[in-house]
């Protein structure tokens, strides 16, 4: 039985690399070789079809090394990953709106829940960040392309496979692989001794997302050190582009670590190695290596969203950032900090207590720079002229959202207060404040900000304030119920619960499902408005001319327009866009 | 084969390496840790002759084959040596099975294909 299971597995090999090999030969056209060689003599047919950039077809989005597509594939696969992350807690909430156990197993519930968290933060959140950075920064600084397209292109292409070997257990679970129910973090010896091949599986899958993410930096360092027009300066370097930099280089820090991280732990789970192991390195060096990426992280994925949203912000307050340099002083301090807070995690493991007095003193002093920054947001809001358009909404509500997330991670880097707290709700709470509500609301304003840069099309304003809304007040409603279930002593983690916790649980579990609405209407407003929303025939159509406030990619889009027009144009019957989505005054 | 026309001299935007550089990866990673002897010298073969394509490609290498070579070369080396150590059959501190001697023939099989691609291809290529 297992050898013939290894001679179908031979077959299988040797069958792709004939189907890729005969497909590569197909597609660079190698007998063009020959005339070439001997005087180059081609087909007048291909002359022509040599005038384009791109192969047309499915084979173009299989091929393509340009910036704007590969921004667009990690849009389309964060998308996907936020709809599979998006069920996951969908299913989970609606166990956890009744004490008991009804709708699935506990070990279920721990699988979907290891998936929701690795889900969003790596599949869904990095790449998001990542699709705006590869289609705006070139244009954002006047480039051409990334400093290195084709490996953009690997960087991109190892997250879908990385994906598939994340949640493939989830679909396979009938051929006796089991999902991982380790958490996001997998903590050893739970992460070692648990015998799942979906553990495998997802430490392989977050091994080649890392990869992913460390080309991904290396190239977005080398665009703007060196790929940046000759009239973009550091001193005219945008902030998102500044943030993106920051976050580059943590990225450079700290993926790799993690990369080591996991293959040691592979290699402790498959070997017998013992680098996790009581007897050799201990479950608490897992814990200091594993933060030491971990907190980075969270920076990884808080500072290009809050370089979107101090871009973004300006334009509809009708004036600059306030304190510019102050704001990119501020990301550089917290890119600096990041790397020595990682311990605030580990409070109570019962390392040294000095070592957790230096760390706490760290993860207080990292308010600081996020305080600045919060500052300069509401200054430049002050007695400016707001348009209330709906990525300013998120834009508002990012704002309002980091500062509960930000001050009750003040909080949490207390000792004593997080010897209380520690593995409760409140945790939960804080972080989602952050990550959905700060970090996720940044990234929905940038969608709807571009998205007419993307598509050429405006979408549906009411949808979106729909959108807004739903996502606001469900952010709001969920995850302050949470930081009350923690401070009420509920612990994290859990499928089943007291019965006390029953009233709280359930406003949770609703305002997760208003969230999850509003996130069914954004997905169908951009699905329609991208096949029929009203096209943008003005390359302004923020109007910020009005105020002195247009940034290059925006001088991109106009002439990308002009060329069109004067190509001969699209004609179009559909209803010319109005600024944020159409509607007529 | 002094000029070659690969798709990104037609199409300056496109080429079809990368997405089997990442399969090629992900497959020999797989099949490596998870001791699946064909998917780990499946996988290195199509990541290293990728990684040879997109290398003559981008104009790094004239031809890919002297790169294919190389790695193959330092796979074989690895995989020989880790054989050495640890011997088939669990003789050595650790029990690698059979994932030293899939990386040394993969190793050996690039060196053998980068051996027929300049002999062969090369050859064909000049007529």
């Amino acid at each position: 039985m297992q050898i013939d299971g290894q001679i179908a597995l031979t077959v299988l090999m040797g069958l792709l690399l004939l189907i890729v090999a005969g497909w590569i030969a197909r597609i660079e056209d190698w007998r063009s070789y020959t005339p070439l060689a001997s005087g180059g003599g081609r087909a007048v047919d291909d002359t022509a079809y040599e005038t384009q950039e791109k192969p047309g077809g499915l084979v173009r989005w299989l091929t393509t090394v340009d910036h704007k597509d590969i921004g667009i594939l990690y849009g389309i696969f964060g998308t996907f990953a936020l709809m599979w992350g998006g069920a996951t807690v969908a299913l989970m909430r609606t166990e956890l709106f009744t004490p008991e156990q009804v709708l699935m197993e506990p070990t279920t519930y721990n699988a979907l829940m290891t998936s929701h968290g690795i889900t969003m933060l790596f599949l869904f959140g990095t790449p998001m960040i990542a699709a705006f950075g590869n289609y705006v920064i070139p244009l954002l600084i006047g480039a051409d392309d990334m400093a290195f397209p084709r490996i953009n292109a690997i960087a991109f292409w190892l997250l879908p496979v990385a994906g598939t070997l994340i949640w493939s257990p989830f679909v396979l679970m009938s051929l006796g692989i089991e999902p991982a129910q380790t958490g996001w973090t997998m903590y050893p010896p739970l992460s070692v001794n648990q015998s799942a091949l979906g553990i495998d599986f997802m430490l392989l899958g977050l091994h080649l997302s890392g990869i992913s993410a460390t080309l991904g930096a290396i190239n977005f360092i080398a665009t703007i050190f060196t790929e940046r027009a000759p009239d973009v300066g550091w001193e005219r370097l945008d902030i998102f582009s500044w943030t993106m930099l920051t976050q580059s280089g943590l990225i450079l820090f700290a993926f790799p670590l993690l990369g080591s991280v996991l293959l040691m732990l592979l290699l402790d789970r498959n070997l017998g190695t013992t680098f996790f192991t009581t007897d050799g390195g201990g479950y608490i060096l897992y814990q200091h290596l594993f933060w030491f990426f971990g907190h980075p992280e969270v920076y990884i994925l808080v500072l290009p969203p809050m370089g979107l949203v101090s871009l973004i912000l300006p334009r509809f307050a009708g004036r600059k950032l306030f304190g510019f340099k102050f704001v990119v002083y501020s990301t550089l301090a917290i890119g600096v900090l990041s790397f020595g807070v990682w311990a605030h995690h580990m409070f109570t493991t019962g390392i040294d207590p000095r070592i957790r007095s230096a760390f706490m003193a760290v993860s207080l002093a990292i308010a600081i720079p996020s305080a600045v920054k919060v500052f300069n947001w509401t200054t430049t809001l002050w007695s400016g002229r707001l348009r209330l358009t709906v990525p300013m909404l998120f834009c508002i509500g990012f704002v309002s959202n980091f500062i509960i997330g930000g001050v009750t991670g003040v909080f949490l880097a207390s000792i004593p207060v997080d010897a209380v707290l520690h593995a409760t709700y409140y945790v939960v709470g804080h972080f989602h404040y952050i990550v959905m509500g700060a970090i996720g609301f940044a990234l929905f304003a940038g969608v709807y900000y571009w998205f007419p840069l993307v598509t050429g099309r405006m979408y549906q304003r009411s949808l979106g304030l729909i959108h807004f809304w739903l996502s606001f007040i469900g952010t709001n409603v969920t995850f302050f119920a949470m930081i009350l279930l923690g401070y009420g002593g509920m612990p994290r983690r859990y499928a089943e619960y007291l019965p006390q916790y029953a009233t709280l649980h359930q406003v949770t579990t609703i305002g997760a499902f208003l969230i999850f609405i509003g996130g069914v209407v954004f997905l169908w407003n951009i699905g329609q408005s991208w096949l029929e929303g009203p096209r943008v025939e003005d390359g302004d159509p923020w109007n910020l001319k009005e105020d002195g406030l247009v940034t290059q990619e925006w001088t991109w889009f106009e002439q990308k327009l002009e060329t069109r027009l004067a190509d001969g144009g699209e004609p179009s019957d559909d209803e010319t866009a109005m600024a944020d989505g159409g509607e007529r005054e | 084969m002094e000029e070659q026309s690969g798709l990104s001299d037609r199409h300056r935007k496109a080429s079809p390496w990368p997405l089997f550089i990442a399969v090629g990866l992900a497959l020999a990673e797989l099949g490596v840790f998870l001791d699946l002897v064909s998917i780990a010298i499946g996988g290195l073969l199509l990541f290293v002759g990728c990684l040879g394509g997109i290398v003559s490609e981008a104009g790094y290498a004239r031809t890919p084959w002297p790169f294919i070579g190389g790695l193959g070369l330092v796979l074989a080396v690895v995989g020989i040596a880790l054989t050495a150590l640890y011997p088939l059959g669990g003789g050595g501190a650790l029990d690698l099975g059979f994932r030293a001697v899939s990386i040394a023939v993969a190793g050996l099989l690039c060196m053998g294909g980068s051996l027929l691609g300049r002999v062969v291809l090369e050859r064909q290529s000049t007529v």
